[in-house]
């Protein structure tokens, strides 16, 4: 068969035009992507949650840091961006060694700038300045969180 | 709101643009009949998805903008193929891709509240079973190359299996809803495995069961895998736990190589995958003449209509069998090249991005489970009739989702797309009107 120059032509009108279309929605898709990057909190806690690429740096305002016991190095500092897990579990974002804790004992997370700490139905529960914690409870920059025997500030700024 | 309508609408302008490119291209080659046919098949297309549009526009306004063009650019594509293969093919896919448009309309006007799905689950799961069952009824059963998968009922004949998958997502997903914790909670350490507990083993052994009862009773490789990995993403989604991803893996390659060696059908399924040259004009010759007709393509294909169905000059002698169902992702390679194929499957992980996406949106952890299931029955179903006919696995009897021909098929999968919307709809309005998202208890995280 000869090259018909209007098929030839058609073929890759074709092709371009599929992949602008393609590359446009995929553009847009990464904008929301963005856009959307508010860490949803109720993903489950076992597995990090995607957040927007660039995203991550930018929004850090607020950090866990821990203070004493649970096997951390002291002022070793965990972003809260995304959510954190606290337990002895290997799946928890900060894994703590510390027999009083359950195996994911506490979480921390964001909610339309605000954050919140919230005891994950532990067996011995969680302190926040020295009470124990019922449910979720916001948290300001200076709060102490207190888990066993593992002691964590919360900074935010 | 209404931006994310009017960027479906932009959308599906180039979709319509490259039907009638596709089709003057295939009138070109074929009958020099350039005329405006093309420009007339392309105007019908535009107003069927125009009229869908506009009933988004006012049922779902929120709901994601892009997953009907992208599916809608999926139908272009099987349409124009189909075409080049035969005329009154084409005629009867545009009818069911009406049909399903319908079915898709009907879905979303009926079940706004979709959590109703979730009262009915046995009713849906005995359903689903049935039907996946009925090809082996004596009948209106049909076998097609060995495997059990239509239905033959007087003039209609479809696949239930296309539906059926459908109702086994919806199951999964409310069982798996209501469930997840006690296989999180009771989940131990062995050996460094965290195994599920034995007494919730249970539903794990029964699907598993019933994906190699699939595998021996349909001798259907791909749907058996298909629903199997499915129940895999959907277990890892609700706990979170990789293991059991492993273990359910373990199994199901365990089961399927124990069957792999003693029924002969699934036997020969995967001889005529390893070894195909060992029977090249015979049971190889599917497969290979699909492989040849990819390689053929080149970069950039061979043009619209100018791939080989039959040997030139003997319109009896096949180039590329069941051109129109098994191997039309062979076809598009060989015609529009890597670059088409490439395209192709951008599409289906579009799609399948934007599914996830709206798992990850939504608020409450049926939603969740339920997009999530939807999302990955057809992004794997995609991949196994790709993966069969590049001979990445064994080649079964799946369709290539809304480019192939069939109508259980179509329609199938406009009900999965219509499901999709309704949770995307409501995910989206919530995100927007700052429903609190960690505010119900049944949200995924909330037992951990």
């Amino acid at each position: 068969m000869a090259y018909d120059p209007l098929s030839t032509a058609l073929k890759f009108g074709f092709l371009a035009v599929l992949f602008l279309f393609l590359l446009v929605i995929a553009r847009s898709a990464y904008r929301d992507l963005r856009r959307t990057a508010a860490p949803a909190p109720d993903a489950t806690g076992f597995h990090a949650v995607p957040v927007g690429v660039g995203e991550v740096q930018r929004g850090v305002d607020a950090w866990l840091v821990a203070e004493r016991g649970g096997g951390l190095e002291r002022d070793e500092r965990f972003d809260l961006i995304g959510g954190l897990s606290i337990g002895r579990s290997k799946d928890a974002d900060v894994q703590i060694d510390d027999r009083y804790a359950s195996g994911i004992h506490a979480r921390l997370f964001s909610r339309e700038g605000l954050h919140f700490a919230e005891d994950m139905n532990s067996t011995n529960g969680t302190l926040l300045n020295g009470a124990p914690l019922d449910g979720e409870a916001e948290l300001v920059d200076g709060d102490t969180l207190q888990i066993g025997d593992t002691v964590f500030r919360f900074e935010a700024s | 709101m209404t931006r994310a309508r009017n960027r479906e609408l932009l959308a599906l302008i180039p979709v319509a643009l490259l039907l009638t490119a596709g089709f003057a291209a295939v009138f070109a080659q074929d009958h020099a009949k350039l005329g405006n046919l093309s420009l007339t098949y392309g105007a019908y297309f535009l107003a069927v998805c125009l009229a869908t549009h506009i009933f988004l526009r006012f049922r779902l306004p929120h709901a994601d903008p892009y997953l009907f063009p992208l599916m809608a650019l999926l139908t272009a594509f099987g349409l124009v193929m189909i075409y080049r293969i035969d005329e009154s093919l084409a005629r009867n896919q545009a009818n069911w891709f009406v049909f399903g448009l319908i079915l898709f309309a009907l879905t979303i006007y009926f079940l706004r509240d979709y959590e109703i799905l979730e009262r009915y689950r046995y009713i849906i799961a005995t359903a689903g079973i049935l039907l996946l069952l009925a090809p082996r009824l004596p009948g209106i059963g049909e076998e097609v190359n060995g495997a059990y998968l239509g239905v033959k009922l007087g003039p209609i004949s479809f696949q239930p299996g296309e539906i059926a998958k459908l109702a086994i997502v919806v199951f999964l997903a409310s069982y798996l809803r209501e469930n997840r914790e006690v296989l999180i909670v009771g989940a131990r350490r062995v050996l460094g495995v965290t195994l599920p507990p034995l007494k919730h083993f249970g539903p794990m052994l029964v699907v598993w069961g019933a994906a190699m009862f699939m595998l021996i009773y349909i001798r259907d490789l791909g749907t058996s895998l298909m629903f199997f990995t499915a129940f895999l993403a959907l277990l890892y989604v609700a706990t979170g736990r990789f293991s059991f991803v492993v273990v359910g893996t373990i199994m199901f390659l365990l089961g399927a190589w124990f069957i792999f060696t003693t029924v002969p059908h699934v036997h020969e399924r995967v001889e005529n995958w390893l070894h195909p040259y060992h029977d090249a004009l015979g049971n190889g010759f599917q497969v290979l003449q699909s492989t040849f007709a990819q390689a053929d393509g080149g970069l950039f294909g061979k043009g619209f209509g100018q791939a080989l169905l039959t040997v030139p000059g003997h319109p009896n002698l096949t180039m590329l069998p069941v051109a129109q169902t098994d191997t039309i992702y062979s076809l598009i390679v060989n015609e529009l090249g890597l670059f088409g194929a490439v395209g192709l499957i951008a599409t289906y992980l579009l799609i399948t991005a934007r599914g996830f996406k709206i798992a990850l949106l939504a608020n409450d952890g049926f939603s969740k489970l339920l997009a999530t299931g939807l999302t990955a029955v057809f992004a794997i179903q995609a991949f196994v009739i790709i993966g069969g006919v590049s001979r990445v696995i064994p080649l079964t009897g799946v369709t290539l989702p809304f480019v192939s021909y069939g109508g259980s098929s179509i329609v199938a999968n406009f009900v999965l797309l219509a499901l999709l919307l309704l949770i995307s709809d409501r995910a989206r309005r919530e995100a927007e009107e700052g429903v609190p998202r960690s505010g119900r208890d049944e949200a995924l995280g909330a037992a951990a």
